[in-house]
């Protein structure tokens, strides 16, 4: 949902350093609320309403994207290389992508901390199990709907920003990441932190594999998983056992 | 006016009438008022860049056109409408057409798009004039010998003439090859052309990777490990899109880049992309029919060029062209049909007949039709240097080859064609 927004990070000024791409990540997660309001109608119907809206919100998203910053793609020079290369015996990694791994380790374990131990967090968690509870135990939906939807905003922008200096904004980007991200998904299995972690490990271990040894099924190799999750473990591989 | 069932009835018995009217119906040319022009531009998607590209050489040569006194003395008009998947091209085709009665139709990109307007064109009895969108199979198969529809030159001709370069260039100074290109026809027949090449010149080189990334993917570091692995001496990339600066600085940033020769047959599509941070100097990089900066450039070319920068802040790459000598192009054809017929308004058939062998300047110098409806044009390419006055690279010395000596003659196979050269 988020992803296509990542590209937006291209309309500020350069950013010629980590900090303001960051901060032009985080700035961008001011539409989240926006767009909460826009699809708090549908909260009640059917899940696949509610893919279909966000789904067309990307695209309209994509069209807006191109009226302002044109169809050409978008990079950021040599920031991708400001930060030098590091070389481990035979192999040469540039550090922007040591401090690309950095940041989602940072991120995910600031993520399981806030989940965990914050009482937001608790609350969180509390109305993804059981919302019509939570909302009699006195919980304010409408604040909690805005905030974590604002957060999830939050976390696509920044990993826009993050991925843009290695690679280049391009206006389809969006489509390509949000697939792999339903197969991650499925395979960790829908409202579990540690199942979405588990999920990119798989997607992003098997298409790597797959592109050295075979790269024909590079593709394949990770919807195959994904049947064989939804056959076998239909509901994710860390989904919770449920009554 | 409120639609009663009378109405209704009405109004689809006339659909119904006019969808049930034999086509074949010659349509008659009007003879005064503006010539119109159809244009299928993609402006959205993948192909935006290259679609607006395309555009921009169809504005500047219908307002030279326009400015001069038009067409016999009848102003040029433009109907632009998008290209985007095959089926909604064609029912776009079809309305320009039926409803807007344009005199042609120039544009369209993608082949999947090509293959499904081809017989389109020749249904509607209308003259299309492609930008590009011509890759081998497709054309052999599906329009063998076209009467309404005009041709670019062959997707191919890119990667015939960078495999040329490259066995001219670095025939026995690399053993093993690897190849990184789009997984579509276009990429997979490029790649199928350069080894076909790479044997003629008997260059027995060993392939120790072939990658087929999507088209329009955006990430390669895992492609990038996989080649890093594969110790290719020589890497071949008909990459043509934002891919290719991706791959290109990925490549550099993980070290791909330093010791590896590199052909980009196509990057030149995207050439201000190519900055010199991560583009290695001495690579070879096609393209296509158009070079920005080629010191041989006519006067027309330089003005376009310069017109080009001050309207949209960007250099010119080739899809212009293409389309710039689609219009120039109707244009020499109408006019040369005319003065066959002493002066008058040429029929449709006239005008067709006049198109092949139509030779017109376009903005990379001559370019013509040839009589099986394919352009003949000159391409541009070259080993890259980071000494010029730009971010990006360019190339020194710039390299042309005619299509004459590039592309596949009418009739022959792509392949049965470079197997039996004369090396």
């Amino acid at each position: 949902m988020s992803a296509v927004r990542w590209a937006l990070a291209l309309g500020w000024p350069t950013p010629l350093f980590l900090p303001v791409l960051l901060a032009a990540g985080l700035a961008l997660a001011a539409v989240g609320p926006v767009i909460e309001r826009l699809l708090r109608p549908i909260y009640d119907r059917d899940e696949s309403f509610q893919l279909l809206l966000t789904f067309a919100l990307v695209l309209m998203f994509e069209d807006v994207i191109r009226f302002v910053w044109g169809t050409a793609p978008h990079q950021l020079g040599n920031v991708y290389l400001a930060y030098g290369q590091v070389r481990v015996g035979a192999l040469t990694v540039p550090t922007y992508n040591l401090i690309v791994i950095a940041c989602s380790a940072g991120i995910a374990a600031g993520m399981g901390w806030f989940l965990a131990r914050t009482r937001f967090g608790r609350i969180v968690r509390a109305t993804a199990e059981n919302r019509e509870m939570a909302a009699a135990m006195g919980v304010d939906m409408t604040r909690v709907y805005a905030r974590v939807f604002t957060l999830g905003v939050a976390l696509g922008t920044v990993g826009g920003a993050l991925v843009i200096p290695a690679t280049a904004a391009v206006n389809e980007m969006g489509i390509e990441l949000i697939v792999e991200a339903f197969a991650v998904v499925v395979i960790g299995g829908l409202g579990s932190m540690r199942g979405a972690f588990a999920g990119a490990l798989v997607v992003g271990v098997v298409k790597a594999v797959a592109i050295a040894t075979w790269p024909e099924v590079e593709m394949l190799a990770i919807y195959v998983i994904v049947i064989a999750v939804l056959v076998l473990r239909p509901a994710g591989l860390f989904a919770r056992a449920t009554a | 006016m409120r639609l009663t069932r009378r109405r209704f009835l009405k109004l689809t018995g006339v659909g119904a009438v006019a969808a049930a009217l034999p086509l074949d119906v010659v349509p008659v040319l009007a003879q005064s008022g503006p010539v119109r022009l159809g244009i299928l531009a993609a402006r959205a998607g993948v192909l935006a860049p290259v679609g607006e590209s395309g555009l921009r050489g169809v504005q500047f040569a219908t307002d030279r056109i326009n400015a001069a006194g038009g067409i016999l003395g009848r102003r040029l008009e433009l109907i632009v409408e998008e290209e985007s998947s095959p089926k909604d091209t064609v029912e776009r085709f079809r309305k320009l057409a039926l409803s807007d009665k344009v005199d042609a139709v120039s544009g369209a990109i993608s082949t999947g798009v090509g293959l499904a307007l081809g017989p389109a064109a020749e249904e509607m009895k209308t003259i299309w004039l492609a930008w590009d969108a011509t890759t081998q199979k497709g054309v052999e198969e599906s329009m063998p010998k076209p009467k309404y529809s005009f041709r670019s030159t062959d997707n191919e001709c890119e990667a015939v003439m960078a495999s040329i370069l490259t066995a001219r260039h670095w025939k026995g100074k690399f053993k093993t090859v690897a190849g990184i290109n789009p997984d579509y026809s276009y990429g997979r027949d490029n790649w199928a052309a350069f080894l076909a090449i790479m044997k003629k010149y008997g260059i027995e080189a060993q392939v120790v990777s072939e990658l087929w990334p999507k088209l329009g993917a955006t990430d390669f570091t895992s492609h990038v490990a996989t080649l890093i692995q594969a110790k290719p001496d020589l890497i071949f990339s008909c990459f043509w899109a934002g891919d290719t600066p991706i791959f290109m600085k990925q490549a550099h940033a993980a070290g791909l880049t330093k010791s590896t020769k590199v052909v980009l047959t196509t990057g030149g599509g995207v050439h201000e992309s190519l900055k010199k941070d991560f583009t290695p100097e001495g690579a070879i990089l096609g393209y296509n029919c158009f070079y920005f900066e080629n010191p041989k450039a006519s006067a027309l070319a330089k003005e376009f060029t310069r017109w080009h920068a001050e309207k949209f802040k960007e250099w010119p790459n080739y899809e212009s062209d293409h389309g710039y000598f689609t219009v120039v192009a109707f244009k020499a054809a109408i006019e040369r049909a005319a003065k066959a017929a002493g002066g008058k308004w040429p029929t449709q058939d006239a005008i067709i007949q006049a198109l092949e062998g139509v030779e017109a300047e376009s903005l990379s110098g001559p370019r013509r039709y040839r009589e099986d409806h394919i352009m003949e044009a000159a391409f541009f390419q070259g080993v890259t240097t980071h000494r010029n006055r730009h971010d990006f690279v360019t190339i020194d010395p710039v390299e042309s080859m005619s299509t004459k000596q590039i592309q596949k003659p009418s009739g022959v196979g792509l392949y049965d064609w470079i197997n039996g050269w004369k090396v």
